[in-house]
């Protein structure tokens, strides 16, 4: 019967029941047939999704559609049925399709039949979990789809009790599946699982958390661990202390515990590296002895067991989780204000870049050779983590850095000049964006040597081998800018560095990290360089931008051999500079940029080419640099005209300085005139003409009817009017303006045809006065600068004639 | 969402007024305040700060905050010297003083701790502006001298004990008579800061060179300044009651246009502020009305009046606040608002040991009672897991094969060798046995 039924188009109602028996049919197992392959299921997931398979009408709709949805209600009963039917199977690949299909239908399906049977679901997951015999692939889509459940169950806002018991309800049985299983599968999954409670459900965990806490250290300082999975662990962690009410208390209690945890590590580590009084002296600071200090995090001693105490791959392993931990807490957002330990952790910081694996003198009888090396071999990942840290650090307080901005700066600068190892460097630069972002100008003011000096050292070995000259210029550098910087010695340490990394031409990580920080210098302070650094700054990114579009793109074909990250790397890399001549183009400077036109030129053959990011780019740069080459003096809409003078005799400071304004005052207003665009023209004519009337009516009083007619004629000539007779008439509104205008047309027409004198007298009297009265009418003030006006217009025309 | 509100403050106990820009209504009165001009600032989103008048002629200041949503009083903090200008940065978490001697005062607003303290002019400071990014500090003063502070200098002791550079940044002394007021716009590093002074000028100064870029005569003394971000114009307010506009980049050395008057003109402007938020100019004189232009027409578009008429209007701010969402949610606020007062401001600073205790108070950002989200996951779990099992030709697997390929060969060959031991060992017995049997 049904198969006789037509449909409208792809998106008929009627279509979905139909879709959704056939999939029921075809590729769910039920309890007789088996699984008949696991393939057709992301088909299955993938349908469902595009066809909103499971979505159903809402139940109050008309009748008529009721009717419609009649059969589909049924198929998606169907389909519900059928999976819980799965879930209480035997075989453990039917349940464990059920349990993963379960978990898609509480993403699809209608918000009322998830209400009706979301509990129904969970106490048979759950089950699944806490069932000693159930298989691990059913625990591990047990642990997904309990969590799909609870995600979907957060967003009904009425039932947030109901749904934190039920979450609460499946915390301790996963705890105790992380303790008995070795699996990394189902840990991901619990872990997984327990974040989503974290963040939905803080609240779930108010009786658990302390076990939580053991449990979850007790795994990071497992040697069972694997690298990825203490990652995942570390992470989750961070977002623990949200479970306990979200105080600051609890963030402030578990970053302590961090703190010494690492320390005591470290303190294991550095022996022999480091005066032992360093350890000491941070272990002290982070627990002072007056108060009660807490643990450290897993247990008395810091979880220092045997293993630990050999192997320096998993001490630098376990603290890197650490300082993982504790910067996640750093960037994570929390409800309640938190107090940062920032002494300890950039004393932390510091501690771990002063240690770069060379012996003191006093305590190298002490260490091994193989020792040294096992050590050295592992400090790079302990440094970067700790760069990590200082990065979220920057990133949490902000500007509020400010009293400890200085102390990061020498931390850095001085970091900067022994690194040599490219991944670090690029942590740096962003380090130094990071700064540079946050704290602006003045953070800009002590860093921007450093920048220049890192940078130049790092773009020009680029240009070294891309061109084979030798880097003299690098050191001429250097040495132009250790003049300027009191501290020569680290500009020393810097130029031996291109002898170091010159092996490494193809990764250009560093070099789009080093142009990025200088695109964010220019960007926060490229005027404050314009006496120093500027002009160094400029020609390198012109060559560097000319370098990585045109020398590479003519050679590009050499990197095709190499796997597709490297083309991308060059367009990335190409981009960056490209990014940071633009910069270096239209950040403020006095005079025109010396490199415009080669600029321009570049982006606009950047634009032609096929790489649509770098075509994108340059368009967008062209635009940019129109204002550069066309720069606008647009007019202020509103404001006539700013040239206009207020010379007020009775002033102070005009006693001063009157008579020398009187005579630069039409080159001014003239100047002015010629300069200002076309649309600012006509507001200004409009004024002078409507400015007119005012010496017109003088001279007619004064009867000289002579000289009237004259200066009508000039009137003509707008150029040559005094610019300051309008600024008393400036607060005049429009309609005025233009009835006044008009007024004194008729009267321009009326003169040149030489008749009607004494009606003319009449109408500008007529005109001028009863502006002159509406001014005055406005402002009492207006009165003064008015007159005065006139008497300066007299001298003036004196002047002129 | 986001509120408009100007408040204003008298020199006579007035309170602080505060009215909604969009609508005109007047909002809370706070009580109990009489700033000096430059003595009002709200702290961020958080507070109101002022600084009081009152006891200026006795040896030490006061600063007193308000909350937002209470008229009263919340807390009181009492600085050495009087302070006679008060602003905050943008975010809120410091506040900067500067007080009658010429001293200026950094506070941290989490611990009211006094974290720096210096001798920044002779004479009394009259206004104190941050930079756009809130790194650099203008001040200006009594004497006419104007200075820019880099603050992460003024914090660097160990940078400052090497080099033997004086503390500021730049210092503009061309003012001939008191400093008013001082803005500056939105330039960044190459920013332009305008100065007012009683010497009847304006000055334009270039951060980035540190030089007078021009000075422009207006017929008054002026009072107080505000800018047009986008119009490269700034508005002067004049002891005659006029306000004028000056451009940026005048070439001449006159004032050039002129705004409005106040309806009295007896009664001089005594504050300027700028709302980008619809292009409005709020002028506040001596006559306590506070009169709201559009610029562009040169008309008042509306007015308050301010303490019935009586104290002359000395501050003006207009601050933008983000509303919270719904009643239930601003209540919970408010809540934790005054579970967390902030500590009054701290007279000296602290020394030896106890300077830096090595924690910084950080606030929730604002966006904290949106709620949290997380994602989906089965149907990509469903598409792992189908994946893993597809990849079944893949390396992982074919070195387990290998492996068991080659551990089932080694363990034949163990079968055949335990099987000829035994067959050895057996015919060993069994010949034994016949030898035995034999016997």
């Amino acid at each position: 019967m049904a198969s006789f039924e037509r449909f409208d188009d792809m998106c008929d109602m009627r279509l979905k029941p139909k879709i959704l028996r056939n999939l029921l049919s075809e590729y769910i197992p039920n309890e007789k047939q088996p699984l008949v392959n696991f393939q057709s299921l992301s088909k299955v997931v993938s349908t469902i999704s595009t066809h909103k398979l499971l979505s159903e009408p809402p139940s109050s709709s008309a009748d008529q559609k009721k009717l419609q949805s009649k059969p589909s209600k049924s198929a998606v009963d169907d389909w519900v049925e059928r999976l819980l039917a799965l879930v209480s199977s035997d075989m453990p690949d039917k349940c464990w399709v059920g349990i993963v299909l379960i978990g898609v239908t509480c993403r699809e399906c209608s918000s009322d039949r998830f209400f009706s049977l979301y509990s129904v679901w969970f106490n048979s997951l759950l089950s699944h979990i806490k069932n000693p015999e159930s298989s691990r692939i059913v625990r591990v889509a047990s642990c997904t789809s309990i969590s799909d459940l609870l995600t979907r169950l957060s967003r009904f806002t009425n039932t947030k009790k109901e749904a934190v018991s039920h979450a609460s309800k499946v915390v301790l049985p996963i705890i105790k599946l992380l303790e008995e299983e070795s699996s990394e599968a189902l840990w991901e999954r619990i872990v997984h699982l327990l974040s989503t409670i974290v963040i939905l459900f803080p609240a779930a965990f108010h009786s658990s958390y302390d076990k939580v806490e053991a449990v979850i250290a007790s795994k990071i300082f497992s040697t069972k661990t694997s690298s990825n999975m203490l990652k995942k662990f570390a992470h989750f962690l961070a977002l623990l202390p949200k479970a306990n009410k979200g105080d600051a208390g609890s963030w402030s209690l578990m970053m302590q515990k961090l703190l010494i945890s690492i320390n005591v590590h470290l303190n294991n580590f550095f022996q022999g590296l480091e005066d032992e009084t360093v350890g000491k002296k941070a272990i002290q600071r982070l627990a002072p002895p007056g108060k009660d200090s807490p643990l450290p995090l897993g247990g008395q001693d810091g979880a220092l067991d045997d293993a630990s105490w050999n192997s320096e791959q998993l001490i630098v392993s376990r603290v890197s989780a650490l300082m993982f931990c504790s910067s996640t807490m750093l960037t994570s957002s929390y409800k309640s204000k938190l107090n940062i330990p920032v002494a300890s952790l950039l004393s932390l910081v510091e501690r771990v870049l002063a240690v770069n694996g060379s012996l003191p003198r006093a305590m190298s009888p002490f260490m091994t050779g193989i020792q040294q090396e096992l050590v050295c071999a592992e400090l790079p990942t302990l440094h970067s983590s700790a760069l990590e840290l200082l990065l979220a650090t920057i990133k949490c307080i902000r500007s509020q850095l400010l009293p400890y901005a200085a102390f990061v700066v020498r931390l850095v600068s001085s970091y900067f000049s022994k690194c040599s190892l490219p991944e670090l460097r690029i942590k740096l630069y962003s380090i130094i964006k990071t700064l540079l972002k946050s704290m602006g100008v003045g953070m800009a003011m002590q860093l921007a040597n450093e920048v220049v000096s890192n940078a130049s050292v790092d773009l020009e070995e680029f240009d070294a081998v891309s061109s084979k000259t030798p880097s003299l210029t690098s050191v001429a550098v250097l040495k132009s800018c250790s003049k300027k910087r009191k501290h020569s010695a680290n500009s020393g340490a810097e130029a031996e560095n291109p002898a170091v990394e010159v092996g490494v031409p193809h990764n250009h990580s560093l070099k789009i990290a080093a142009l990025e920080a200088l695109e964010t210098l220019l960007t926060t302070a490229g005027a404050l360089g314009l006496d120093s650094w500027r002009e160094r700054v400029d020609n390198l990114l012109m060559t560097t931008a000319t370098n990585a579009c045109e020398g590479r793109w003519a050679t590009a074909e050499t990197y095709h051999y190499l796997p597709k990250k490297s083309s991308t790397d060059l367009v990335e890399l190409q981009l960056a500079a490209l990014r940071a001549l633009l910069a270096s183009l239209v950040s403020p400077s006095r005079v025109r940029p010396a490199f415009l036109a080669e600029g321009l030129e570049l982006f606009q053959r950047g634009k032609c080419q096929a790489e649509m990011k770098v075509a994108e780019f340059c368009a967008h740069a062209l635009m940019s640099l129109e204002v550069v080459i066309h720069p606008r003096a647009l007019p202020l809409d509103g404001l006539p005209s700013l040239s206009s003078q207020f010379p007020q005799s009775d002033s102070l400071a005009s006693q001063k300085h009157n008579t020398p304004g009187l005579n630069k005052l039409d080159r001014v207003a003239g100047k002015w005139l010629a300069n200002v665009d076309v649309p600012c023209d006509s507001g200004i004519q409009r004024s002078l003409d409507t400015a007119l009337p005012l010496p017109e009516t003088k001279r007619l009083k004064l009867g000289n009817d002579l000289v009237g007619s004259e200066n009508v004629q000039q009137a003509d000539v707008p150029m040559k009017v005094p610019e300051s007779t309008k600024e008393s008439l400036g607060h005049v509104s429009d309609r005025d303006d233009m009835v006044s205008e008009e007024g004194y047309r008729e009267v321009v027409s009326e003169t040149r045809e030489g008749e009607g004198l004494a009606a003319k007298d009449s109408l500008m009297e007529e005109a001028a006065t009863g502006k002159k009265q509406e001014s005055l009418g406005e402002s009492d003030e207006d009165s003064v600068p008015s007159l005065k006006a006139d008497d300066y217009l007299s001298s003036d025309s004196d002047i002129e004639s | 969402m986001e509120e408009t509100t100007v408040i204003a403050s008298s020199s006579f106990d007035c309170g602080i007024g505060s009215w909604d820009l969009k609508t005109g209504n007047e909002q809370l009165r706070f009580k109990q305040c009489a700033s000096p001009s430059h003595g009002l600032t709200a702290v961020g989103e958080k507070f109101l700060a002022a600084s009081q008048l009152r006891n200026a002629s006795g040896s030490s200041g006061s600063v007193f905050f308000w909350f937002w949503n209470k008229p009263q009083v919340e807390v009181r903090s009492f600085p050495v010297e009087s302070i006679t200008a008060l602003t905050a940065n943008s975010e809120g978490t410091y506040i900067v003083g500067g007080g009658a001697s010429g001293d200026i005062f950094i506070w941290e607003v989490a611990t009211g701790k006094l974290l720096k303290k210096w001798h920044a002019h002779y004479v009394s400071v009259t206004c104190l502006v941050f930079s756009g990014d809130d790194s650099l500090l203008v001040s200006g003063s009594q004497d006419g001298s104007v200075r820019v502070w880099s603050l992460i200098r003024l914090f660097d002791d160990q940078q400052r004990q090497h080099q033997e550079r004086t503390l500021y940044e730049h210092k503009f002394d061309e003012h001939t008579m008191a400093v008013n007021d001082i803005v500056i716009d939105y330039g960044g590093c190459n920013a332009l800061i305008v100065s007012a002074s009683k010497d009847q000028t304006c000055k334009v100064w270039s951060l980035s060179q540190g030089k007078l870029l021009r000075s422009i005569i207006f017929p008054s003394k002026i009072n107080a300044l505000a800018l047009d971000p986008g119009g490269s114009v700034f508005y002067a307010g004049g002891g005659d009651g006029n306000i004028y506009i000056g451009a940026l980049n005048s070439k001449s050395d006159y004032a050039t246009q002129f705004l409005g008057s106040v309806s009295d003109p007896s009664k001089a402007i005594t504050c300027l502020a700028y709302c980008a938020d619809g292009n409005l100019l709020i002028s506040g004189s001596e006559g306590g009305v506070i009169c709201v232009w559009n610029p562009r027409s040169r008309q008042p578009v509306r007015s308050f009046t301010f303490g019935h008429g009586k104290g002359p209007v000395n501050n003006i701010q207009v601050v933008r606040k983000t509303i919270v969402g719904n009643a239930n949610k601003a209540q919970s606020s408010w809540k934790r608002n005054v579970s967390s007062l902030p500590p009054p401001l701290e007279k000296y600073e602290r020394k030896g040991d106890d300077t830096v205790d090595g924690i910084v108070i950080v606030d929730p950002p604002l966006s904290s009672d949106v709620p949290v989200y997380s994602s989906y996951r089965s149907a990509d779990f469903i598409n792992e897991q189908v994946k893993e099992l597809e990849q079944q030709g893949s390396a992982a697997t074919e070195i387990e094969m290998e492996r068991l390929k080659l551990e089932y060969k080694k363990s034949i060959l163990m079968n055949d060798q335990w099987q000829k031991n035994y067959e050895n060992l057996l015919q060993v017995v069994m010949e034994e046995e016949l030898n035995g049997g034999s016997n």
